[in-house]
């Protein structure tokens, strides 16, 4: 088993150095193929490793060497695969090898082919090091890798100036919550001794109540940066330059999860300070209702995709801060099949269209790329969470923990956003694949991808309509062995049946509406241009607008500040001052060395009186 | 009173062999030379045996003490310093054989007069005894003088009469001085001083510190401490390269050991006045060295001022003693020797007897400019010496710094650490410069061979050996720390 451990975890590491090592070259076929089968590799160990799980109920548990020994701070480099983990690299690994595959299909004619397959398999080992770890210092290290890999990929494209942009943009945001993660990490050694799972959950109830407090939230701050929670989400919309394969690892595996996944993962943290979880609970409702409202109007087809993982993040921490993580991490894994999907076949449309993303410019794509069309029906389906697909089992769930833990704001909130998800789902669906074929005025050849990738898309379908109902048990049974097991039950069938019925038909309406309302569309309608809403959602509420005028430009007046006034006036000149000042004392006492020997014999004299006089007041100031 | 009983064994011979025989060298020069004159390569032949005989007689020395009516004493510290200034000689001597003629080279004199200054140079330290220490000093100076003037340019001659006149001051210093103490303890020999200023609890403490002043003016001439440093640009210019380089190396080695066997009690002394004079002279000295060393166009100029820098920065391991900063200060002179020869032959494979290279200097830095790009060899091995004396790890001097620093700081000098760290970190400044002329200018001139005209192959090997010690120094470490520090501490250091 552990040898099956160190496979799942190394081998994209391996994928990741073979193909960097071909990053110099123009594209070569091998270096999409080995990480990709090194990925397929990696799945299959992962696969074991949650059938060992499954049947044994035991973690997989390995220390491959002490990693920090410094005094009596000793931290080994361990690795565990646990239920929760078996859950993760399974979802992980899935949509990443079938990305991987995709990709060599997507990436065929881009320069840097090799590169890319280095960066995304190194993304895949970041997060399998994440969610492997058994300490928080190694999750951490997984942390900042994913940062790094998601800045690497972001700007893949570094040569157009919105991408670097964007990559920036996420590498710093997620540095500021990072911070708090890593505060949060020092806390609890500070406090324990320790950062290894195992002895921290055994020793919570030792920890101050306001420390725990403290803990709880720096952690949530570094989650609410990985999983972009308000209000700090900008960047995962802006994240969207990088190319669409990307798109898919981030919001489907290897990254906003990590944020849930460390809410879970450290749920007996959080489970002693309800008030914390309430605090998520509630952000978690909000960002899911304010992201599917900036999705309603939005006109890239990425964008909305992306505000729909926002909104959907915000399902799963609504699950998580009320207990019921492991409707947290159902959620999780049941989005991450339908989102990858989503995205895979944005890209084959983004491909199909040569790189449009406004769905306004598309319309009866149906035609030309039957097999994208029903794929992404098909997610969307799951999305908006229609019986019998994944997205029901799940979100239906989280409705009724809200309503069962007697949270009704939240759960009005939630349905409302249910309705909302499916209404800008099938409004992209209808907008890009039915009606008019208004691409034709742009002169556009519409052409299906490569038949590999669509077999590539297909798992993630069949995934993203079992994964509910099929696992729904299994997974239960399994994770509630290390998870709180709550189950969340309407103690009245007909209230449980009303909620579920009228969920369905109103979510059933909002997908009616979205498609009369768009099927018939002909072109973007500006005359809403002027409407308040529509500016206000259409400009993300001016919260980039807020961030730039009250965070960036201060910052930036600040930064030029302390460079030219600080930095440059003060710092540099005191050093300069120094520099030659020394030197002109050196030119000063040149002149002492005429060569003159009168003057040298002088000067020796003087020397010696010198040391007398000095001499004779240390012994009377001795004394 | 008791007649003198002349006893062999009593007067322990091996004591005095390594002098005897460097002596004997020295008159075996002489006396051939009335008879036939011969070639430079014939005495450089007689004297590099002469060396190394007298390095095999240090090593038959097992029984370390007194000797020759108590006078020698032969004790650790003397072992390891005569190994200093014989293997700095071994080094130093093959230089001699250059491509060019240099005229000092035609007389057997020259040899002589160098075989007398170790002599000189190994009495000095081989004694607690004022007297034969100053017999010792003067012998090897008066040599000193005399080779220096041999090199025959106006300069040298000039330089030579500098350094004869201030070097009569300072013995006169040092006549006082040890006339004072004389006169406070009734004894010419340290270790009874020490017994006696010590058994009376320092009562009389301003003649000492008069005695104490002339001392260290006349030591300080020797090591050149500021303010008594002014001789060392003029006469390391005015001297041929080699003998600048040995001269920042072998007399400051037998200044410093008699400087350790003086002022260690003093220095120990409660009220601490001696070890704050000693501070003060120490880091003026480094500091000054260093700042003057800045300003320096001339290579060997630049060379000499931070020679003054290097030797402030030893005499700290005086002031602090411990045994590990007394391990420190031998290690230190140790690693300096192999890269300060270095550097000051590589001077001296640059030189032609009558051209200089610009009106003012003979090596000035201008004249280095690109040289790595016409003489790539030579660009690289000065600059490894440079980076050595520039305290770059993992070349020699860096260690020798690490472990005074080491020292500094548990002897519990803090600021005195602070005040090496900084005048390191200054003195980096120069010997980049010149790593910055060879490496990052365009060449002055095309010809590359200017830079080894003089170069033989006696000359190479002496560069080679130099060069392969500093950088395999980290090797040498241990195995050297650890026999100097046997030997210091059986010396009771």
């Amino acid at each position: 088993m552990e040898n099956l451990l160190y496979t799942a975890l190394f081998a994209p590491l391996v994928g990741s150095i073979f193909a960097g090592v071909l990053g110099g070259r123009s594209k070569m076929m091998i270096a999409g193929l080995v990480p990709s089968i090194l990925l397929l590799v990696s799945l299959a160990a992962s696969l074991v490793l949650l059938g060992h799980v499954l049947s044994t109920g035991t973690a997989v548990a390995v220390t491959m060497f002490d990693w920090i020994n410094i005094g009596n701070f000793n931290v080994a480099f361990g690795f565990q695969v646990d239920q929760v983990t078996a859950v993760m690299i399974c979802v992980v690994t899935v949509v990443s090898a079938m990305v991987h595959i995709y990709s060599i299909g997507y990436m065929d004619h881009d320069k840097g082919f090799n590169r890319f397959f280095s960066y995304l398999s190194l993304f895949v080992f970041s997060m399998m090091f994440l969610v492997m770890s058994d300490n928080f210092l190694g999750l951490f290290v997984g942390w900042e890798g994913v940062g790094v890999c998601s800045y690497l990929l972001v700007g893949f494209w570094y040569h157009k100036r919105s991408a670097s942009w964007a990559a920036n943009e996420a590498f710093i945001m997620n540095r500021v919550a990072d911070l708090g993660m890593l505060l949060g990490i020092a806390l609890i050694y500070w406090q324990l001794g320790t950062v290894k799972y195992d002895e921290v959950f055994a020793n919570v109830d030792k920890l101050d109540m306001t420390v725990l407090l403290w803990i709880t939230g720096l952690l949530f701050v570094g989650a609410m940066g990985k999983s972009a929670q308000f209000p700090l989400h900008t960047w995962l919309a802006d994240a969207m330059e990088g190319p669409t394969p990307v798109s898919a690892l981030i919001h489907a595996a290897t990254m906003v999860t990590a944020g849930v996944y460390l809410v879970v993962r450290a749920n007996e943290l959080y489970a002693p300070v309800p008030e914390v979880g309430y605090f998520i609970a509630c952000l978690g409702a909000f960002v899911a209702m304010f992201a599917a409202s900036m999705a309603l109007v939005n006109r890239d087809m990425k964008r909305i995709i992306a505000y729909s993982t926002l909104s959907q993040l915000g399902y799963m921490f609504v699950a998580a801060g009320l207990g019921a993580y492991w409707v947290a991490l159902f959620h999780l894994m049941t989005h991450a099949f339908f989102k990858a999907l989503l995205f895979l076949g944005a890209g084959n449309v983004m491909h199909a269209m040569h790189d449009e993303l406004d769905p306004f410019k598309m319309g009866g794509l149906r035609k030309a790329m039957k097999g994208t069309f029903i794929l992404m029906t098909l997610a969307s389906v799951a999305l908006a969470g229609i019986w019998p697909l994944a997205g029901f089992f799940s979100k239906d769930l989280i409705l009724e923990v809200a309503f069962v833990e007697h949270h009704f704001i939240l759960y009005t909130v939630l349905l409302l956003t249910a309705g909302l998800t499916a209404f800008y789902s099938f409004r992209l669906v209808a907008l890009i694949f039915h009606g008019e074929e208004r691409y034709k005025l742009f002169g556009i050849h519409p052409h299906e991808a490569y038949r590999f990738m669509l077999i590539a898309m297909s798992p993630l379908a069949i995934l993203a309509v079992i994964a509910g109902f099929g696992f729904k048990g299994d997974y239960f049974a399994m994770v509630t062995q290390m998870l709180p097991a709550t189950e969340y039950h309407v103690h009245s069938p007909v209230v449980y049946w009303t909620m579920v019925f009228g969920t369905q038909i109103f979510v059933g309406l909002a997908i009616a509406y979205a498609y009369i309302k768009y099927v018939k569309v002909k072109a973007f309608d500006p005359a809403i241009e002027s409407n308040f809403f529509y500016k206000l959602l259409i400009n993300q509420y001016y919260i980039p607008a807020l961030y730039e005028k009250f965070i960036t430009v201060p910052y930036a007046k600040l930064s030029r500040f302390a460079w030219k006034q600080i930095d440059q006036r003060i710092v540099d000149a005191i050093v300069d001052l120094i520099a030659t000042s020394i030197y002109k004392l050196g030119e000063v006492s040149k002149r002492m060395h005429t060569g003159n020997l009168s003057t040298m014999l002088r000067l020796m004299t003087l020397g010696f009186v010198i040391v007398l006089v000095i001499a004779l007041a240390l012994q009377m100031m001795a004394k | 009173m008791e007649p003198v009983k002349f006893d062999l064994v009593a007067l322990n011979l091996n004591t005095i062999m390594p002098m005897l025989i460097t002596l004997g060298g020295a008159l075996f020069i002489l006396i051939i030379d009335l008879f036939k004159k011969l070639d430079k390569q014939f005495y450089v032949t007689v004297s590099m045996a002469t060396m190394l005989l007298a390095i095999y007689a240090i090593f038959q020395i097992n029984s370390a003490g007194r000797g020759f009516f108590d006078v020698m004493l032969v004790d650790g510290v003397a072992v390891i310093s005569q190994l200093i200034i014989l293997g700095a000689s071994v080094l130093f001597m093959p230089l001699a054989l250059t491509g060019f003629r240099f005229r000092e080279f035609k007389f057997a004199e020259y040899f002589a007069f160098f075989l007398f200054m170790i002599a000189g140079f190994q009495f000095m330290v081989s004694t607690d005894n004022l007297i034969l220490i100053f017999l010792g000093l003067e012998t090897g100076s008066l040599a000193l003088y005399a080779l220096i003037a041999m090199h025959n340019r106006q300069k040298s001659l000039e330089s030579a009469l500098k350094y004869f006149t201030m070097g009569a001051f300072a013995a006169g210093l040092f006549a006082f001085g040890s006339m004072i103490f004389y006169g406070i303890t009734g004894s010419v020999e340290i270790g009874q001083m020490k017994t006696v200023i010590e058994g009376n609890n320092f009562s009389n403490m301003p003649l000492i510190l008069l005695g104490t002043a002339f001392m260290i003016a006349a030591l300080g001439f020797k090591l050149s401490i500021v303010p008594f440093h002014t001789w060392t640009p003029d006469v390391y210019e005015g001297a041929s390269a080699p003998l600048a380089g040995y001269m920042s190396i072998v007399p400051k080695i037998a200044g410093f050991v008699v400087a350790l066997r003086f002022f260690d009690f003093l220095a120990m002394a409660d009220d601490g006045v001696v070890q704050t004079l000693l501070w003060i002279a120490a880091v003026a000295t480094m500091t000054i060295g260093n700042i003057l060393a800045l300003v320096q166009d001339g290579v060997k100029r630049m060379l000499a001022y931070s020679s003054v820098s290097h030797a402030g920065f030893v005499m700290t391991a005086i002031l602090m003693g411990t045994t590990q900063a007394h391990v420190g200060m031998f290690l230190y002179w140790t690693l300096f020797l192999f890269t300060n020869l270095g550097a000051f032959a590589m001077l001296w494979i640059s030189r032609h007897p009558s051209k200089q290279f610009d009106i003012r200097y003979d090596h000035p830095f201008t004249k280095f400019s690109g040289m790595v790009k016409i003489n790539p060899v030579a660009a690289v091995m000065m600059a490894i010496f440079m980076l050595s004396l520039a305290g770059i790890p993992p070349f020699a001097v860096y260690w020798g710094k690490l472990y005074l620093i080491g020292a500094a700081i548990n002897s519990d000098h803090l600021y005195l650490a602070l005040i090496m760290a900084i005048n390191s970190a200054i003195a980096v400044y120069y010997y980049l410069k010149l790593v910055v002329f060879m490496f990052l200018k365009d060449p002055s001139q095309n010809d590359g061979t200017i830079y080894n005209m003089n170069g033989t192959f006696p000359l190479r090997l002496v560069l080679i050996v130099a060069a392969v010690f500093v950088i395999a120094s980290i090797a040498t470490i241990e195995p050297l720390s650890a026999f100097i520090q046997t030997h210091v501490v059986a010396s009771g250091f």
